[in-house]
């Protein structure tokens, strides 16, 4: 168990987490290409940065956008995300690895706070669930991985509560810690190649929208040409 | 409400029963001139790939298939989802059905994918879905601005349009328009001969001199002015007031010589901005070389929507070296009243008057304050809409739907259903609309739905308000 916990933590985490960085900076170069392509292509280069950077703000911090429609699902997805993000980097055991490995770290939660949020996530997941299940507009739009995500998601936070509280344990702790490890690792491999990654991705929705409504000044007609020959009529 | 389609779809073969919608509804079938027959899901992928070679969609379509979340968040925006409760009237259900077929077909991934796992082909019924959902929208755009992720549907049902069109799905009344406004003497949606026309501007002449007791003109091709000026050809035929309104705001701050209208085109529609690139490429190609030929410094577009959109983001794409700055009338009255040069009475109009947002010229932010500035200045009783500017609900006859009579029912019982609401509670007289196809949607909804209302444009009221020194 002794091994298997090392090599969680050790090689697999360094691969995983490279596969996600990596994974997400193709992504992201990906869409910069294309946004290069269209810029390259595009005849009128007036784009309006300011207000997309705004909305971008707006949306990043979406408190004033919330009430405006499906408040509820806008605030459990609001404490979703936050959960989501503060305990994994800011849970005082997690700060403390990276102390080890990177040389230094940053402010942690109280243990309080963070069992807190752990908790809210976890309340979160399942109400997002449930949202998605019985909230008509959402499950006609959903599929598995909608479900399946918001599931692997919880794994991590579930095993890595149960490690936490030595009350609860269901296994010995170390199994538990392999469990919580492992999980995220899951969710790391999973990022770059789910809608996780919009993780990474969110700036590239409203940055890049106008940049596609900016027609190449040339596509239509060569559209056209390649598929009705020379001879196009309207 | 008819339980029946009111007319029928004219493919080789009735569309399939999708699915029991929760309101019994009219649906959205247009007539196709010479609809595809055979071998549809081979034209769909062949066109579907012509354009992703030759055009820029690609990158949106990688971004939004990553970036879309299945939130819903959108489906609480949409006026149609909102009349129909049907699940395929979801702005993402939509967005979905294009999304799909780009990751099957031309992503790695999904060829990979299909091959090994097998998964379902695009099939002919499909292709009807695909033809219908994308002429119910409006392409109003009024679910990006709700979309946490900044997805564009508007964008979404502009391509899913673009692509059917190329395989000859295409409305019957936004084809035709167009092929009158490429060939006709006038190039004129409506084929106006140029006698015509110019009959009409000495009626409207005569008409301004009885009411304002100016010699009021319409400079017609006229070389060398400021502002060459487009109206949507409808007005030409029914909106008498706007265009007069129109000449009369020009003659009172000074301008009377500085605009021309040309007899080579004088339409400032656009139908490709509904359905085809290429059809947007040359209408703007044609609007830019009549004020070549008459040597006009810029393109002032009158009171509609769509023509106003396409002239300031597509003169500037499509203009190539024809190219020239595009204004709309109403920036540009607001802009005389600020100066100072357009005075008006501010007792004018005293019914009680609302004003509509034509989506493509508020839903960017455009044009939403210099109507108001102008409304208030002459209109003490202006009431607003809830919601109204940017947030503003389409009248249901956007994306071309307007001028698609055989959708009529459609357009009355969803698409416009919000909008009659929003009217009704604003109890106002008047309805301000500075759109051709918002004027015909909303006249259409007044009647419909027995609205005590009448539908106007701002020109309209600028006439009656105009302070003749």
């Amino acid at each position: 168990m002794e091994q298997w916990l090392t090599f969680a933590r050790g090689p697999l985490f360094i691969a995983t987490f490279s596969l996600m960085v990596l994974g997400l900076l193709r992504l992201a170069f990906m869409q910069l290409w294309e946004m290069v392509k269209a810029w390259l292509r595009m005849e009128d280069h007036r784009l309006p940065w300011w207000k997309n950077i705004k909305e971008l703000l707006a949306w990043s911090f979406p408190i004033t956008q919330i009430p405006r429609v499906k408040p509820v699902i806008g605030v459990v997805s609001l404490f979703f995300h936050a959960a989501l993000l503060a305990t994994p980097l800011l849970l005082a055991e997690h700060v403390m690895l990276w102390r080890r490995t990177l040389g230094f770290g940053w402010p942690s939660l109280p243990r309080v706070l963070a069992d807190g949020l752990t908790l809210i996530f976890m309340v979160a997941v399942l109400l997002l669930l449930g949202i998605r299940t019985f909230h008509r507009p959402s499950r006609a739009i959903s599929r598995f991985w909608d479900y399946a995500l918001l599931l692997v998601l919880l794994l991590p936070f579930v095993s890595g509560y149960l490690a936490m509280h030595p009350e609860f344990l269901i296994f010995r702790i170390k199994t538990m810690l392999l469990l919580h490890v492992l999980s995220a690792e899951l969710v790391f491999v999973l990022i770059p190649f789910s809608k996780l990654s919009h993780a990474a991705l969110f700036p590239f929705g409203r940055l890049s929208s106008d940049f596609y409504w900016r027609l190449p000044a040339d596509g239509p007609d060569r559209v056209a040409r390649a598929l009705h020959g020379e001879e196009v009529k309207a | 409400m008819r339980e029946q389609p009111v007319v029928d779809w004219i493919f080789h073969e009735p569309p399939p029963v999708i699915a029991k919608t929760p309101v019994k509804a009219p649906r959205a079938h247009y007539h196709i001139i010479d609809p595809p027959k055979e071998g549809r899901v081979a034209m769909f992928l062949r066109a579907f790939a012509a354009v992703l070679k030759y055009s820029s969609y690609k990158g949106m379509l990688d971004a939004y298939s990553r970036l879309s979340t299945g939130c819903a968040r959108c489906s609480a925006a949409c006026h149609i989802y909102r009349a129909t409760g049907d699940d395929k009237d979801i702005p993402c259900y939509r967005t979905y059905l294009l999304l799909d077929i780009y990751r099957r077909y031309f992503t790695l991934e999904g060829q990979v994918k299909s091959l090994v796992l097998g998964g379902r082909e695009l099939c002919e019924a499909d292709i009807d879905l695909l033809a219908e959902s994308f002429y119910r929208c409006n392409a109003c755009r009024r679910c990006s601005l709700e979309c946490p992720m900044g997805i564009d549907q508007g964008l979404m049902t502009h391509l899913g349009r673009y692509i059917l069109s190329e395989m000859g799905i295409v409305p019957k009344a936004l084809r035709l328009s167009t092929i009158r406004e490429m060939e006709s003497q006038t190039h004129t949606t409506t084929a106006m001969p140029a006698p015509a026309l110019e009959d009409f501007i000495v009626f409207l002449e005569k008409e301004l001199l009885r009411l304002t007791g100016r010699p009021i003109r319409f400079p017609v091709d006229e070389p060398g002015r400021e502002f060459i000026f487009f109206a949507p050809a409808s007005d030409f035929i029914m909106e008498a007031e706007t265009l007069m309104g129109h000449a009369a705001l020009m003659h009172a701050v000074g301008y009377q010589d500085r605009w021309t209208i040309g007899t080579h085109d004088c339409d400032a529609m656009n139908f490709g901005l509904y359905y085809n690139d290429w059809v947007l490429d040359h209408v703007v190609c044609q609007l830019c070389g009549e004020a070549d030929r008459l040597r006009a410094q810029k393109i002032m577009i009158g009171e509609c929507g769509h023509a106003a959109r396409t002239a300031k983001e597509f003169v500037p794409v499509f203009g190539r070296d024809l190219k020239r700055p595009a204004i709309s009338s109403i920036e540009f009255a607001a802009q005389m009243l600020q100066a100072g040069k357009l005075k008006l009475d501010p007792r004018a109009i005293q019914q009680r008057v609302t004003y509509h947002d034509p989506c493509n010229i508020a839903r960017s932010g455009w044009i939403i304050e210099q109507p108001r500035q102008l409304l208030r200045a002459m209109a003490p009783n202006f009431v607003e809409m809830t919601p109204h500017g940017r947030w503003n609900y389409c009248c249901g006859g956007g994306g071309g739907a307007a001028s698609i009579d055989e959708i009529h029912d459609y357009r009355m019982e969803i698409a416009g259903k919000v909008k009659a609401e929003q009217l009704k509670a604003t109890g106002a007289d008047l309805v301000v609309a500075p759109c051709a196809e918002c004027k015909k949607q909303l006249r259409e909804l007044v009647k419909h739905y027995s609205l005590n209302m009448e539908v106007v444009g701002l020109n309209d009221l600028l006439l009656k308000a105009i302070r003749w020194e």
